[in-house]
């Protein structure tokens, strides 16, 4: 009895009473989660962030299919990894994918997993646009936002259960089956608006670091902006992101004057039409 | 509803999707047509706030415009694309917000989810694909190869600290 009291009670310490279901509670899993509680935390270690990225990126993958041209992959890939390299994550396994997909739309997952539509980048100028759009995407990695709603809208207990999960074990691993659904559903709703612009504040900056015209990302959002909202490769994005003219009207004030001295910086529009010479033109494209 | 979005996918189809030269756009603020790209630059004209221009092309902060017949150079974060008496608006106004309920299904029309891979709706259904990221993995490149790359196109690193969000510009 005592035993179960105790129990109890470092249960409560970790669980707010609304997240507990005490009909669904046996001993067993109550042990099990005694152990968790001992390490009294909810912090995910950077090997257990990338763990939970990796099943988000597989969800994405499962929705919609790589493009298959390994020139452009590379080519993403050799951009984005140049950019991470200015930021202070450099060591995480940054990885960067185009999806064979014609929605306007970037996704980044937790750990250095990121995203970025084929219909985005068709309708890109140069290296800097998508420099600037890989920065930000960069940016909520950096800051964990993705992983920061997730911990949000899960339960204290089943964070907590993640958290204490050793990464060596083998087999399935139920709290992290259920937190990579729950994350994947983050991208459905989007994040807070704060946190989009802080990820456009620190993008502009990124690519700057990175040597790129910095007005990149601008100038891709000003495109965007200029497309028709009712087209449906804009939904999603629309759906979880602050108005476009919003985030334009922020960097208009941001950059002002501070970016001056970046404005003489390549673009290297040559080498990105280069580069992706072979996608379709979304002009030519059937709809 | 069916309708209009049967109509809305008739004028997409007949559109072509923009391309910026060419297009109209309108200053949010007073701005002055510049000669060239430069802040010291011979000033051509005033534009007025809401007054409207051709895009022609961009250059780093500046976007080549032509307004009433005289060609120049305005800061593109002066400009935003549509018309200015009816400035396009997206994320939760207008005509977005209408697509919006279409495409999370709320008003029982079916109109585009599912069609287009990443939809809401097959993103939550969506079951995990191990094979393909294994594949995504190989199309990592390393630290050294992504240094290559930026030394091929004369990119150098610089020096700046990320920005306050009040963003009040200047040095």
């Amino acid at each position: 009895m005592k035993a179960i009291i105790l129990l109890l009670a470092l249960l409560g310490l970790t669980a707010p009473a609304t997240a507990f279901d005490f009909g669904n509670l046996n001993l067993g899993d109550a042990l099990k989660t005694v152990q968790k509680v001992q390490k009294a935390t909810t912090d995910i270690s950077e090997p257990q962030e990338i763990e939970l990225g990796n099943g988000i990126a597989s969800n994405f993958l499962g929705a919609a299919p790589l493009l298959k041209d390994q020139r452009v992959q590379k080519y993403v890939n050799n951009v984005g990894r140049w950019l991470a390299l200015q930021t202070e994550r450099p060591d995480l396994p940054w990885q960067f994918a185009v999806l064979d997909d014609n929605d306007i739309n970037a996704f980044a997952v937790p750990g250095g997993r990121i995203f970025i539509t084929k219909g985005l980048l068709e309708r890109m100028k140069s290296e800097a646009e998508l420099a600037g759009v890989l920065a930000h995407e960069i940016s909520h990695v950096l800051m964990k936002h993705h992983l920061q709603a997730i911990k949000k809208g899960a339960r204290t207990e089943l964070m907590s259960e993640f958290a204490g999960q050793a990464l060596q074990q083998k087999g399935a691993n139920p709290a992290l089956t259920k937190l990579v659904s729950a994350g994947t559903e983050v991208y459905t709703r989007g994040l807070d608006k704060n946190d989009e612009f802080e990820a456009d504040r620190m993008g502009v900056v990124i690519a700057a670091r990175g040597g790129y015209d910095p007005y990149g990302l601008p100038a891709i959002l000003q495109t965007l902006q200029g497309i028709n909202p009712q087209d449906s490769g804009l939904a999603l994005m629309f759906k979880t992101h602050p108005a476009l003219i919003d985030r334009l009207d922020l960097l208009d004030k941001l950059m002002s004057g501070a970016f001056d001295r970046f404005e003489t910086q390549p673009n290297l529009a040559p080498r990105f039409m280069a580069a992706i010479s072979k996608l379709d033109k979304p002009v030519n494209r059937k709809q | 509803m069916k309708p209009i979005f049967t109509l809305c996918v008739v004028a997409c189809l007949l559109s072509p999707i923009a391309t910026q030269a060419g297009e109209i756009a309108y200053t949010v603020r007073a701005t002055e047509l510049k000669a060239k790209p430069f802040a010291d630059a011979a000033t051509l004209r005033s534009l007025a706030e809401h007054g409207k221009v051709e895009i022609i092309t961009r250059q780093a902060s500046w976007m080549q415009v032509k307004s009433d017949g005289t060609t120049g150079w305005v800061k593109m974060l002066s400009l935003r694309l549509g018309n200015g008496d009816a400035p396009i608006k997206s994320g939760d106004s207008g005509l977005g917000a209408l697509f919006n309920v279409a495409a999370t299904g709320n008003s029982g029309s079916t109109v585009t989810t599912g069609v287009r891979g990443l939809s809401e709706e097959n993103l939550k259904n969506a079951r995990p694909n191990p094979q393909a990221l294994e594949t995504m993995n190989g199309y990592a490149v390393s630290k050294e190869a992504a240094s290559g790359f930026a030394k091929a196109g004369k990119l150098k690193s610089q020096q700046i600290d990320y920005l306050p969000p009040s963003g009040k510009g200047g040095n």
